[in-house]
């Protein structure tokens, strides 16, 4: 062949080589296009609901709840597209088209769009006024909301909450399909606050049957996405007194969505609501639960696989593509009071990281198919991987070293022989309170040998629900193993404040279990013994304040071009591991999901942090 | 009084010996072979419960409380079954099954025979007040013993527990301490009316006898014939029912233990044991069974000698 | 006999109260204290705590919510008599919840009350007739294994072999009779052999000694002598007089049944009322745990005077005493 016509030949083959696959690429998307729409999803529940305010969007604060909520029920002004991984913590929008931030970050206006309706048996369309009835609901502590303290920001809030304004002076409704809110102080966060649940629009000619009844509104829950409540269509709402419960939920053993006859799929790009149905079932026991959906009688579940399931599954090839592991945005850790002996001391809390056999403690929970071990305070995957290299506490196969965590204590002013052991009698009999969880029982037995390693013994009590004394400063619980923590939504500011801010350490409830900020005069009112006296870098006692910090990162808002907020937050986080050590971290929790052979499509939502309701096809 | 010999060839042998009661429940005792074989078995529990553990940790070289996760169990943390060096297993958290075991039999004796004793101690007191005295004191007991029976008795089991738990020093300034102190405590809080019922049943029947009538007939005081005559009479029955009460109380025992109400997660118990064993039924199997046999083993033995002692001593529930 | 009626019958509601009392008492002062924390979520001020407090009638003294209750019991709520008002969680009438949850303890018992009280009569009967036999070595031996093997052990075992190993049964959980009959009574047969082993062993030896006793009397030997079969020896005179004890032992076994079958229900994952009642207690749900309480504490006084005014009928020293 001569020169030309072998490139001619040449050409033609990669011509006809690139088109054959094209044509494959092609039919294969056609093929994974091709999701079938139909079916039941079921769900299984174990034990209960557990709902914290009835499924009333108010007051709901379980995560199992937002999931069903985000994808199946209630749109919000902005959300999400119910995507695993960053993109699913992206915000996208919802209801609203658009939205400008003006006046230096205080003024947010939002374009909501058109053809958005309210499911049976309102009927009607969406208009900005519905808002203003979710956010007054909001207000209202006789409402039962749970999360209100996000909103305190907009002008007003809290003095309508009160009673003390007829309306919340910084929302305003110019016309139907606009809505601006007014801030006290520029928010940086303030779009992921609006993709809550709770403010989702909701119609008042329902809601005020419901005015000061808390956990009441759930079982009427009127949609505005692809499904609602069977049932719904029935329900009479030309009163209160003839308004009843829908069929479909009974609030205690069953929930049954339906499609929403109102919905206008094209209104909305992120949610793909395949199945016709999807019906959540409590049952028994998570035994019987994975049996059923082995049987293919569920689909799915919301509750944690016992581990010899958890074989099962991860082990067995054929079974292999029904196992899903996605990050559950949740860090599970071992809690040191800082004001307690011997944990107010730095050198004694570093050495606790440095000896812990972490590998061995997520083992306990089911190994690495449960989660990864957790080297700082944030998970990875919120600060997008950045800090992925940061294991301060690293040791060999994540067991422990005897040897660091000696010469961390050195120095230490309970390292009475100078050998990098607690020798101090403080160091002995120290409380430990423990829950009373299958999984406490595994880590028990690794935490006190690790500890006794370095000299501390503990004398452990048990007890079943172990949060609500944790959450008690005055009991003054030196260490607690029972803490996890997981995000609201995907801004850092949900793993900081709550947890390390000095200020708002409240009596009952106080969800900054180490006490970081405490102040002498805080230490009194609350009945805290121990020494609440500031930090003294020079001897490691004391109490380390991080206010200052938590202030310079809120203020702070991420834009196209930098990311400020993001990488002040991240430094947060190496300054409280490697400055302050007020935890010892060793979870990163996925959430694993194991589906039925029913089950074509399988999706992770990143938000809620649970299955992906409105994205998951079955046959 | 001697006996006046008839002929003398009677004189010369005793035409009967005399047996004192203990002799007559020797002699019964003896003859029962399932009751001297449980009472072997207890002897053998005792030594276990007593050296058992400490030697089962020199010979295996594990502890009691030490988790063996990199050994014993596998990458998801369910534990590994039975091998050369570990004769039973692993426990749910990787301890060394056997050792735990050998521990688990101080627990379940400790608490049963301490915990019965309790109770025996105060319904036999109160008891015998109903009994003897009758009047209010009896009123009193009988209706006391009717909101016992109606009282839901595993949830305030709970609350006690719970209200114990969370502080270094218990409850009641530190005179029920958390751990095994509060379980005995629970059990035999709900253990002592049983027995203050039967005692005041024997006590009624035995105050109606006509030596207790002589007595009194003499003159003496209350005080004396509950001591002289009452309490001797007693012991019979006091010592088959403990023995009877024990096997209960190491069931209740093992029953809050495997609810999570019991003992401290260090301390080994049976009934914990199988808390950890319901976890993982369907792939440990050696978790469920060797706990559970000495536990039926153990109670079975005290059940068998109570019988046994009861025949013996001719003891029955009067009416 | 009228009057000791109603003496009884006063003496019963107080027994039921005081335990509701009881109840009130230790639910109040236990440390985990403030059931408000878990509608409370994140960040609680003092204001929000203490209207859900007042929300769930939980900031009086315990005392005074307990006058609120017997009120309410007695006179009814918006859901007719008895008012036992709603639950915590859910806000779902715990009249409901009960109505929901009885059946499974129900069923439970009636089942294992049928196998212990004829297995039960049937070996100590059959044990009387032939002591010291090896029938009666072997029937007495079993009954001692029965009273010995703890109820989460032997369901357990049970699981293990019946439905994991050889597939025999159905598993835990509980299948509504309505849904379906057969999984209904694959699912049930394992907790009523269970929970009747321990109680057959009981009334065999109960049965045993009872029959013996009564077989010594006077009036067996003249039946005898009089050339009657000793069936209708054992059967007509024997077992009818020694059937006092049992009929009373049975009645009360059920009756605590009702709320302490918690064991069973638990290891059997049947969800009854015993495990309702540990659940919204761990769970701080007053009003269901009041609910549970009080059912449980009504069966038990009810037997008991049932029990108490039979004997009086029987036996009229007993009237005055």
């Amino acid at each position: 062949m001569n020169r030309p016509l072998r490139r001619l030949a040449l050409a033609g083959a990669v011509v006809l080589i690139g088109a054959a696959i094209l044509v494959a690429a092609g039919s294969a998307g056609q093929a994974k296009n091709q999701i079938a729409r139909g079916g039941t999803l079921n769900v299984g529940w174990e034990q209960s609901f557990g709902f914290t305010d009835n499924f009333d969007p108010t007051g709901e604060y379980l995560g199992d709840a937002f999931g069903i909520m985000d994808n199946l029920l209630v749109r919000t002004l902005v959300g999400y597209n119910h995507t695993p991984g960053a993109d699913g913590n992206k915000i996208v929008p919802d209801i609203a088209s658009s939205w400008k931030i003006s006046n230096g970050g205080k003024t947010y206006t939002f374009h909501l769009k058109s053809g958005i309706k309210f499911g049976p048996p309102v009927n009607r369309a969406v208009t900005s006024k519905d808002f203003v009835t979710a956010f007054e609901r909001l207000a209202k502590p006789a409402d039962g909301a749970e999360y209100a303290f996000y909103y305190s920001v907009i002008k007003g809030f809290d003095e309508y909450g009160k009673g003390k304004a007829k309306t919340i002076a910084g929302i305003s409704t110019p016309n139907d399909s606009t809505i601006v809110f007014n801030l006290k102080a520029p928010a940086g966060d303030f779009l992921y606050r609006v993709s809550m649940p709770a403010t989702g629009p909701q119609p008042a000619e329902v809601t005020k049957c419901f005015e000061g009844k808390a956990g009441q509104y759930g079982r009427d829950l009127v949609s505005t996405a692809g499904y609602m409540i069977a049932g719904m269509d029935k329900v009479d709402i030309s009163s209160c007194s003839a308004l009843k419960p829908a069929s479909g939920f009974d609030g205690q053993t069953v929930m049954d969505l339906v499609r929403n006859p109102n919905y206008d799929q094209s209104t909305d790009p992120t949610r793909k609501n395949y199945p016709d149905e999807v019906k959540f079932t409590v049952d028994a026991s998570a035994d019987d639960i994975y049996n059923k959906i082995e049987a293919g009688q569920l689909d799915l579940a919301t509750s944690s696989i016992p581990p010899q399931v958890l074989r099962k599954y991860a082990t067995n090839s054929s079974l292999k593509s029904h196992f899903f592991q996605n990050s559950g945005d949740r860090t599970w850790y071992i809690t040191m009071n800082l004001t307690q002996p011997p944990f107010d001391d730095v050198h004694v809390r570093r050495a606790m990281n440095w000896i812990m056999d972490k590998a061995a403690l997520v083992q306990g929970w089911g190994g690495p198919t449960i989660g990864a071990v957790a080297n700082h305070i944030v998970p990875d995957t919120l600060f997008n991987f950045k800090l992925q290299g940061f294991k301060p506490y690293k040791t060999p196969g994540d067991h422990g070293s005897v040897a660091k965590a000696k010469a961390a204590m050195k120095g230490s002013k309970y390292d009475t022989a100078n050998n990098g052991m607690c020798s101090d009698p403080k160091c002995h009999g120290v409380l430990l309170l423990a829950d009373t969880r299958a999984v406490d029982t595994k880590m028990l037995p690794v935490i006190e040998a690790d500890a006794k390693k370095i000299g501390i013994t503990f004398t452990v009590r048990t007890i079943n629900g172990a949060y609500p004394t944790i959450q008690t400063p005055s009991k003054n619980i030196p260490i607690a193993e029972r803490p996890g923590w997981g995000k609201d939504f995907a801004d850092p500011v949900t793993f900081f404040s709550p947890l390390f801010d000095g200020r708002t350490i409240i009596p009952k409830g106080n969800t900054n279990y180490s006490l970081v900020g405490i102040t002498p005069a805080q230490c009194k009112k609350l009945g805290v013994t121990g020494d609440c006296s500031p930090y003294d870098a020079k001897t490691g006692l004391g109490v380390p304040s991080v206010d200052a910090q938590l202030d310079k990162c809120e203020a702070l808002v991420n834009t196209e071009a930098s990311d400020a907020r993001t990488v002040c937050y991240e430094g947060l986080d190496r300054y409280l591991s490697t400055q302050v050590v007020p935890w010892v971290p060793y979870l990163w929790s996925y959430v694993t999901r194991i589906t039925s052979n029913n089950v074509t499509h399988y999706q992770f939502d990143q938000f809620s942090t649970t299955p992906a309701y409105s994205q998951i096809a079955v046959k | 009084m001697t006996a006046i010999p008839l002929t003398p060839s009677e004189a010369a042998e005793p035409a009967f010996t005399g047996r004192s009661a203990w002799r007559l429940f020797w002699e019964r005792f003896k003859e029962d072979r399932a009751a001297l074989f449980a009472a072997a078995i207890i002897a053998l529990l005792v030594f276990i419960a007593i050296a058992g553990g400490p030697i089962a940790q020199r010979v295996t070289g594990h502890s009691n409380t030490t988790a063996y996760t990199q050994t014993m169990e596998d990458a998801f943390g369910i534990p590994k079954g039975p091998n050369s060096q570990f004769w039973f297993g692993a426990d749910g958290a990787g301890r060394d099954l056997f050792v735990r075991t050998m521990y688990g039999a101080r627990t379940s004796l400790e608490v049963g025979v301490v915990a019965s004793g309790i109770a025996v101690l105060i319904g036999l007191v109160v008891g015998l007040v109903a009994g003897y005295f009758r009047g209010w004191a009896d009123t009193v007991l009988s209706r006391f013993a009717d909101v016992m029976l109606a009282i839901p008795q595993l949830l305030i089991a709970i609350g006690i527990v719970a209200a114990c738990s969370t502080t270094k020093t218990g409850c009641l300034h530190g005179l029920i301490q958390p751990g095994l102190g509060i379980v005995i405590g629970v059990i035999a809080f709900f253990s002592w009316s049983i027995i203050a019922r039967i005692v005041r049943g024997f006590t009624l029947s035995i105050r109606e006898r006509d030596f207790v009538e002589a007595a009194r007939s003499l003159g003496a005081s209350n005080t004396r014939i509950i001591f002289r005559e009452i309490l001797p009479n007693l012991i019979g029955p006091i010592i088959v029912y403990t023995t009877l009460l024990i096997p209960q109380s190491i069931l209740f025992e093992a029953a809050l233990s495997y609810l999570g109400l019991g003992v401290p997660p260090d301390t080994a118990s049976w009934g914990g044991l199988l808390n950890q064993a319901a976890q993982y039924y369907d792939v440990a199997w050696w978790l469920m069974l060797f706990p559970g046999l000495f536990l039926v083993i153990t109670v079975l033995a005290f059940n068998l000698l109570g019988d046994g002692l009861r025949d013996a001593l001719d003891v029955r529930a009067d009416r | 006999m009228l009057l000791y009626i109603a003496r009884r019958l006063v003496w019963t509601i107080v027994v039921i109260l005081v335990v509701v009392l009881i109840t009130f008492v230790v639910f109040f002062k236990l440390p985990n204290g403030d059931p408000a924390l878990r509608f409370a979520g994140r960040s609680p001020t003092p204001e929000s705590l203490a209207l859900i407090r007042h929300r769930l009638h939980l900031d009086k003294p315990f005392y005074i919510e307990f006058g609120y209750f017997a009120k309410n019991f007695f006179l009814g709520d918006q859901n007719g008599w008895p008012g036992l008002g709603y639950s915590y969680e859910g806000s779902v009438p715990v009249m409901q919840e009960i109505k929901q949850r009885a059946p499974r303890t129900l069923c439970l018992i009636a089942g294992a009350a049928t196998l212990w009280l004829v297995f039960g009569l049937a070996i100590g009967v059959l044990s009387a007739v032939k002591r010291r036999t090896i029938v009666d070595r072997l029937a007495m031996g079993f009954a001692l294994f029965g009273i010995s093997a703890p109820v989460f052990w032997l369901g357990l075992m049970a699981l293990y072999i019946f439905w994991k190993t050889l597939h025999l049964t159905g598993g835990s959980g509980y299948v509504a009779f309505s849904q379906n009959p057969g999984a209904w009574f694959s699912h049930l047969i394992l907790p009523w052999s269970v929970l009747a082993l321990l109680y057959i062993a009981i009334y065999a030896r109960l049965t045993r000694g009872s029959l013996l006793e009564t077989l010594g009397e006077d009036y067996i030997r003249t039946a005898r002598a009089k050339g009657l079969s000793e069936r209708r020896v054992i059967f007509r005179h024997g077992l009818r007089a020694s059937l006092t004890p049992i009929v009373t032992q049975f009645g009360l076994d059920v009756a605590l049944l009702v709320g302490g079958a918690v064991i069973t229900e638990s290891v059997f994952n049947l969800q009854g009322l015993g495990w309702l009642a540990i659940n919204s207690f761990l769970t701080q749900d007053l009003p269901t745990v009041l609910g549970v309480v009080l059912l449980g504490a009504a069966a038990v006084a009810i037997m008991n005077l049932l029990v108490d005014i039979a004997y009086a009928f029987l036996d009229p020293r007993v009237r005055y005493a």
